[in-house]
């Protein structure tokens, strides 16, 4: 009776006996991947005298806020201002020029299209690193280092937001945009009015990815900010790190936990809860700051 | 004179271009992107192979040195061990990331009860910010505290030493960049027609010999993808190596792009800093042509 239930209710999931031990395994894969957001959690909301434990202790002996008090003593919320303006005006500017860009190479005809998107295509294998020397003599001299435009200008361009714009409407019929333009409305009353508000698919996948992206960017923040009420949330929380050297301050880690707890859950909770968009829209291509 | 002029300027609205009519405002849509294109990845590539040729110093007015920074690179003995530590990351990661990738993805394509709940915990890493990574893994990776060498019961300086530092840095950055390889991996698997595997399996193919000579196969352009993916941004791993170890300890986790960082820029030696930079971008670039090629023999 029982092992006839048991055949049941893996018949139900698709699973045969044998595979048992595998599903077992993977998903044992799966609590190790997390593990290390779990320790943060637990590391953040324990006392110093805690935090070094003879054996490893998960969940906390006392619970206490005071890393979150030493982390809230810096300017977190500066620093998540400065985050919020860059990662919205750069990704709201790639997204939008993307979408134009990527509308013009799939629907209109003009000389020079074909040279565009070779250069486009080509650019694709300059890696932002290359840059960073020339852009910040660049920056240097005009006087603009430490400035939003220095962080945000740079990330704006983004080569994937076309593609990633060109191959919908090139897949996306265009008999509505056809109407609209023989109801009079020129090109680009078209694009506004009727194919950009069609285009949720790219839009959903482009916003997500170049946030992401300029969410966590980091290396080049790093060159061109110089005080602390300048820095993104990433530098400011880096402050945290308890590694001066070759040292660690082993009584830093509790204040470093709750600093990137503080960075992390966001973030993560963006992804959990839009999860299908993330999926769809990572799969199409890789970028990362 | 009223209709030749109507007639002149309905000339110029009617232009074609290869038998089509020119919408002449396919220009508007391109210039907001054209613009900080050019200012920002394109010039930046011209103006750095400029620099390449200067002794640029912030104080001083730069100086034409020629092809100096680039033979200084060849002959730094530095910049050949930051080559040699990007190989072994290389060798490292690069394998690590794929097969992991590859496994992890099979498994949650299975739909087994949960898989949302895994899919979920093997893309988390990558979308969290460098430092994330950097400090939750100094953590964990502790010489005498961290939680790994108190599961395993050793005392591996994991960050500390110049023969394990690299070690420890590919770790945390496996667990950052798996999740992409996943999702890639993913979506190539869904790809796969099911009935293409169940016509295997009714072959008499085993499970595995279906994955073996079927899936495998028919995932190449994936795997191919992932691949080069990965080897172009296991080069140009920068951020983690900044949190964790600085480079250190004597440079020995020490990248390229590190490397760029420390000696060009923090020491204001921007001129050779440019150099390396494209000595660094020859080499992405062998490796993106390459794998051109090699997609379009599949093909």
């Amino acid at each position: 009776m029982a092992a006839k239930r048991v055949r049941q209710w893996l018949k139900r999931r698709r699973m045969t006996l044998l595979d048992v031990p595998l599903w077992l395994l993977g998903m044992f894969a799966a609590v190790l991947w997390f593990a290390p957001f779990v320790w943060m959690v637990s590391t953040s909301f324990k006392p110093p005298e805690d935090v070094i434990t003879p054996t490893v202790e998960w969940i906390p002996r006392t619970v206490t806020l005071d890393n979150y008090a030493v982390v809230f003593e810096r300017p977190i919320f500066t620093w998540a201002m400065n985050s919020i303006i860059v990662a919205t005006v750069a990704t709201a500017a790639g997204v939008m020029t993307g979408a134009l860009a990527g509308y013009a190479l799939a629907r209109l005809r003009f000389p020079g299209k074909g040279t565009f998107f070779f250069v486009l295509a080509a650019s694709i294998m300059i890696p932002a690193e290359i840059s960073i020397v020339p852009l910040y003599i660049a920056f240097l001299s005009v006087g603009f280092l430490d400035t939003y435009p220095a962080i945000i200008l740079p990330m704006i361009p983004s080569v994937l937001a076309v593609f990633i714009f060109r191959s919908f409407f090139l897949s996306f019929p265009s008999e509505i945009e056809d109407a609209a333009a023989i109801d009079g409305a020129g090109r680009i009353a078209t694009f506004f009015r009727v194919a950009l508000p069609l285009a949720r698919a790219p839009f959903i996948a482009s916003t997500i990815l170049l946030l992401t992206a300029n969410w966590n960017v980091y290396l080049w923040p790093v060159l061109v900010t110089l005080s602390d009420e300048m820095k993104t949330l990433p530098l400011g929380v880096a402050a945290f790190s308890p590694t001066v050297g070759d040292f660690v301050r082993l009584e830093g880690f509790g204040p470093a936990m709750a600093a990137i707890t503080v960075l992390s859950v966001p973030s993560l909770l963006f992804f959990w809860l839009l999860q299908r968009y993330f999926i769809e829209g990572f799969s199409r291509s890789g970028i990362k700051g | 004179m009223l209709s030749s002029s109507t007639g002149s300027r309905y000339r110029v609205r009617g232009a074609r271009w290869r038998g089509e009519r020119i919408d002449w405002s396919g220009y508007a849509f391109i210039v907001p992107f054209l613009v900080p294109f050019f200012l920002f990845i394109v010039a930046p590539l011209a103006f750095g192979v400029i620099v390449s040729l200067t002794d640029w110093r912030i104080a001083q007015p730069p100086e034409f040195v020629g092809i100096e920074n680039y033979q200084r690179a060849l002959e730094e003995p530095l910049a050949w061990k930051a080559l040699g530590t990007a190989i072994r990351y290389t060798v490292l990661i690069v394998p690590s990331v794929t097969l992991i990738g590859l496994v992890l993805a099979m498994f949650v394509n299975q739909r087994w009860p949960g898989y949302g709940l895994a899919r979920v915990a093997f893309f988390s890493p990558y979308i969290t910010s460098a430092t994330v990574i950097g400090l939750v893994w100094v953590w964990m990776l502790d010489t005498n505290s961290g939680i790994i060498n108190q599961y395993f019961g050793v005392r591996i300086p994991w960050l500390t030493s110049t023969t394990w530092s690299w070690v420890g840095v590919s770790i945390a950055t496996i667990w950052w960049d798996l999740g992409l390889a996943f999702v890639l991996f993913l979506a190539g698997l869904q790809n796969i027609d099911s009935e293409v595997r169940e016509a295997a399996t009714v072959d008499g193919a085993s499970r595995f010999q279906a994955a073996r000579y079927v899936v495998v196969p028919l995932l190449r352009p994936t795997l191919s993808l992932v691949l080069t993916l990965q080897v172009i941004s296991t080069l140009r791993i920068f951020s983690q190596i900044d949190l964790m170890t600085s480079g250190g300890p004597s440079a020995s986790s020490m990248s390229i792009v590190y490397y760029i960082y420390q000696y060009g820029i923090q020491r204001f030696d921007l001129g050779y800093a440019a150099a390396v930079s494209m000595l660094l971008f020859v080499v992405i670039l062998v490796i993106t042509i390459a794998h051109r090629r090699l997609i379009r023999e599949q093909i």
